[in-house]
């Protein structure tokens, strides 16, 4: 049973920190575009 | 030009709907996995099949996309080949460590040892450190790396015939290919439907990642043409 639970685990933790790295990376991301609007703005 | 401003999370709500979705599919596949008639030899240990197996399936679909993405960008120059290699690859490296931490705890109960080099265990690891090496050529490979990159996922993929194959070819301690047809009947829809599951996990996780891919390279262009206009400008 403890294997299988480890296994079972393993993967939903795995598969949980992906979906949160992900989202780190869409901040980022959001991050540099708002940095990038604000260079913009005065000269559209 | 702040209309043309890319954002990466700009429709997230299909995103969101479909991981809510795949996270109700994995409940009600726990449910029926729990279920499921016990195998007589292997006892409860042997339920990490149905969650083993998705794994390794989604390994080597990612490799076949990784590598149909890189065949495009080498032929074509496709830049969305490119990104659906790269996007695809990332998650066979997922799938692929989630099978390698799997089956070594079904082996441990199984075969009494963590690790064996039995041919299909060998190319199977090998297989996810082809597609780990793909990651690492395309961050520090410089100029050429995404091309080298590209080649190697070809590689990756003449490997997965191997990998699938092995265990019928080479009669080692894994199971056979033919596991999956002789199941009994009450275990079959919980892994079908814990292979479709994981498989539209798969397909969600690939679309929001090609997303992030695509505002990504948009953000680098833009970045570009306003550090441009502003030389131009002073």
């Amino acid at each position: 049973m403890t294997y299988v639970a480890l296994a079972y685990g393993f993967i939903w933790g795995a598969v949980f920190t992906y979906v949160a790295l992900i989202g780190r990376r869409v901040a980022r991301i959001d991050g540099e575009i708002e940095d990038l609007r604000q260079r913009v703005k005065p000269g559209l | 030009m702040l209309s043309r401003m890319p954002s990466a999370h700009k429709s997230s709500t299909p995103f969101l709907v479909g991981l809510l979705l795949t996270m109700h599919g994995f409940f009600v596949v726990i449910f029926l996995v729990a279920n499921a008639p016990l195998e007589k030899t292997m006892g409860i240990v042997q339920k990490i099949f149905y969650f083993h197996v998705p794994c390794a399936w989604l390994l080597m679909l990612s490799t076949f996309v990784c590598a149909g993405g890189s065949l495009a960008y080498l032929f074509r120059g496709s830049e969305r080949g490119d990104r659906l290699a790269v996007c695809s690859a990332e998650l066979g490296v997922l799938f692929g460590l989630c099978v390698m931490v799997t089956g070594p705890l079904w082996a441990r109960a199984a075969w009494g040892v963590f690790w064996t080099w039995d041919v299909r265990l060998t190319s199977s690891l090998l297989l996810w450190l082809i597609l780990i090496a793909y990651g690492l050529a395309r961050r520090y490979g410089g100029a050429g790396g995404r091309r080298l990159a590209a080649a190697m996922a070809l590689f990756a993929a003449a490997d997965v015939p191997l990998v699938y194959l092995s265990v019928n070819v080479w009669r080692g301690l894994h199971p056979t290919t033919k596991v999956v047809s002789s199941l009994a009947s009450g275990m079959r829809l919980p892994f079908f439907l814990s292979l479709a599951i994981f498989s539209a996990l798969w397909g969600v996780l690939l679309t929001v990642r090609m997303r992030v891919e695509r505002a990504q390279a948009r953000l680098v262009e833009l970045a570009i043409a306003v550090e441009d206009a502003e030389g131009k400008s002073s």
